[in-house]
């Protein structure tokens, strides 16, 4: 026991780790001829992701209507189990047990197919996120550049919604959020090369580990401050949330793409919808927020030894925790935004903004001008 | 957003058709520029963002309803129910209170029990003079009051205050009509009813003079000058017009005393 908790410890502290992810788990048990062990690991990565979409999925979303509650001074639900903690299982029931209505002209298959794949890319994104040095699936050497192709494949299941409904507000909705996406997805890339050239890498746990010494968004003067402001605006705008809601706007397309959407195959797209969320705000706090870094100041060895005691996972959740509630306070804050506005606001402000902002931080990068610079 | 100082606005006056009149000069809007612009939108938003942050953090509104119906607080502006003010005072027992009915046994409630047992019953007067203003004020007609000639203080008094709840939009403009503060609004909001004659309520208990001449007498002057009225009692058709498909309620004393016939007689149509 004595020695037991000091381990146990140790166990937990955030420094001094070695990346460790389950597709090399799976690589190395292959190597030592253990199919069994391979097998095992990729088992444990599918379940792992499949429970991560259904917590994501029931917790985001009563946290949504929680704090939207709290946001307007109501209480949201607190009818079914204490506080309402059941009521996004019961509402999961009850879209289960819907109709599944599929208009008469629709492109059945495509209609199929588009809940489908709106769900699918974030879920390919929650396997490669580093969520902890040991709880990371697959670390893809280019994984930046392929979470932001996937990511902007995700809109593919938006567009092929609109389309196949056979519905004017669907297809008008589709196609708004198609112009969307490739406007706000050029600044989301922007920011994002802002970090890869600071970091010299593609690989997210690469990106994470490049932050021990600070994290991006305050140790690059200022550049990382900016490319994480523009990283956070366009990837709320991919995600379709508000105030960048324009291709579901109640207020003037019924429900947008969804409208002839009900059931199960609604509830792809709303799920979706969520999970896009945390993805994107995993990706920020990965990017930006130092991921699983704990936070270190300097020259402060006690304070970062305090730091280092806290759990990598404790640290991940509670960064990318805190830009969902930023993100779900400006969905309660701000009006949408008009078509207009959308494309003025990305094309007039946001891609300049992006370019200046990336040439600075070359510069910063090719000078080194960090706080706490490595060698 | 661009905005206009009180100190920019010139008062002058014009002459307008012949006619001398006051004029306020207010300048042009200057158009911002795109870092005016910039800068009052992100103060804007930030500003939003502070205040939701605020209601985040301040009190819920919401009550648990039905669980806390005990404790349920009303903001003070709530209006749910016309109510007349009432001057409660506490009268001994009359003769009315024992013998209800010619019928058989006296029916016994608990409220009658208690006011037995107690030996004193309270009774409220209201401080209604009959004056109809709240009527002419009312602009859905969903209120009519009723007077009849009081034959001790030999005027006008209240009879019935007739209110139709079905027709109320509580805007209040009664309350604030009233010279002699009889009204208010309450907050007892649990008033569906399955029949909608039921929205008719005389909202006087007592038929009488105002409560600031009736304290002053004797008790037995007192009870000379009052005659009990029933909430629902009020007659049917109101202001001359029926309810479709509505029978008229009977009205039916429920206690002995004066009957309230003249009261059917000023409606009959
Ligand atoms: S609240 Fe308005 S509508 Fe209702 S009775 Fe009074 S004056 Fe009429
Ligand atoms: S309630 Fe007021 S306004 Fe209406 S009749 Fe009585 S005294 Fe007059």
């Amino acid at each position: 026991m004595q020695t037991l908790i000091p381990t146990l410890l140790s166990a937990c502290v955030s420094a001094g780790w070695t990346v460790q992810t389950n597709a090399d788990r799976a690589t190395a048990a292959l190597a030592a001829s253990n199919t069994w062990g391979a097998a095992w690991s990729i088992l444990v990565s599918l379940l792992v992701v499949a429970l991560l979409v259904t917590l994501l999925g029931l917790g985001l979303i009563y946290l949504e209507r929680k704090i939207a509650a709290l946001f307007q001074s109501r209480l949201g639900p607190m009818r079914v189990g204490p506080y309402g903690l059941l009521q996004t299982v019961m509402d999961t029931i009850k879209l289960l047990l819907k109709e599944d209505i599929v208009p008469d002209k629709a492109d059945k298959v495509l209609h199929l197919l588009a809940p489908a794949i709106a769900l699918t890319t974030p879920v390919v994104v929650l396997g490669l996120l580093p969520y902890g040095p040991l709880a990371q699936l697959a670390d893809v050497n280019i994984g930046i550049l392929f979470i932001s192709a996937i990511s902007g494949f995700g809109v593919l299941g938006v567009l092929l919604g609109g389309w196949s409904s056979n519905n004017k507000w669907s297809l008008i909705g589709a196609m708004r959020a198609g112009a969307q996406i490739i406007s706000y997805e050029l600044s989301a890339t922007l920011a994002l090369l802002v970090v890869v050239m600071f970091a010299g890498t593609l690989s997210l746990s690469g990106i994470v580990e490049s932050q021990a010494e600070g994290w991006w968004v305050w140790r690059a003067p200022l550049v990382g401050l900016v490319a994480f402001l523009i990283h956070l605006i366009a990837s709320t705008a991919e995600i379709n949330r508000l105030p960048f809601d324009i291709p579901e706007g109640e207020s003037e397309l019924a429900a947008g793409f969804h409208t002839e959407y009900s059931g199960m195959r609604f509830s792809f797209f709303f799920l979706a919808e969520f999970v896009n969320m945390f993805t994107v705000a995993a990706l920020t706090t990965t990017l930006f927020l130092g991921g699983w870094m704990p936070f270190h100041v300097g020259e402060w060895a006690r304070f970062n030894e305090v730091m280092d005691h806290i759990p990598p996972l404790v640290w991940f959740s509670f960064k990318t925790g805190f830009i969902v509630f930023v993100i779900m306070w400006v969905r309660w804050t701000f009006p949408r935004l008009r078509v207009d506005q959308l494309m003025h606001f990305e094309w007039k402000f946001l891609l300049p903004v992006g370019f200046a902002n990336l040439v600075a931080a070359s510069v910063v990068a090719l000078g080194n001008w960090y706080f706490y610079p490595v060698a | 957003m661009a905005h206009v100082e009180s100190s920019d606005v010139k008062e002058t006056r014009m002459r307008v058709a012949g006619i001398e009149v006051p004029v306020s000069i207010v300048p042009r809007l200057a158009k911002e520029g795109y870092r005016g612009r910039f800068s009052t939108g992100l103060r804007g938003l930030l500003s939003g963002m502070r205040l939701t942050l605020g209601y985040f953090f301040g009190p819920v509104i919401t009550q648990q309803y039905p669980e806390n119906r005990k404790t349920l607080k009303f903001p003070e502006r709530y209006r749910a129910i016309l109510k007349l003010k009432f001057v409660p005072m506490k009268e001994a027992i009359t003769s009315w209170d024992f013998k209800r009915r010619d019928e058989g046994l006296p029916k016994v409630d608990a409220h009658t029990l208690r006011t037995w047992l107690r030996g004193y019953e309270e009774v409220k007067y209201h401080k209604c003079t009959g004056c109809g203003n709240c009527e002419k004020a009312c602009p859905n007609g969903s209120i009519k009051v009723i007077t009849r000639y009081g034959e001790i203080t030999e005027d006008r008094e209240l009879d019935r205050f007739i209110w139709r709840m079905d027709s109320c939009m509580f805007c209040n403009a009664c309350v604030q009509a009233c010279p002699h503060d009889a009204l208010e609004m309450g907050p007892e909001f649990e008033n569906a009813v399955y029949d909608r004659r039921l929205l008719i309520y005389n909202l006087n208990t007592q038929a009488g003079a105002a409560a600031r001449f009736v304290v002053e007498e004797e008790a037995e002057m007192r009870r000379k000058m009052m005659a009990p009225r029933e909430v629902c009692g009020g007659p049917i058709p109101l202001n001359g017009h029926y309810l479709p498909r509505v029978e008229p309620l009977q009205v039916v004393p429920l206690l002995d005393g004066p009957a309230p016939e003249n009261a059917v007689a000023e409606v009959a149509l």
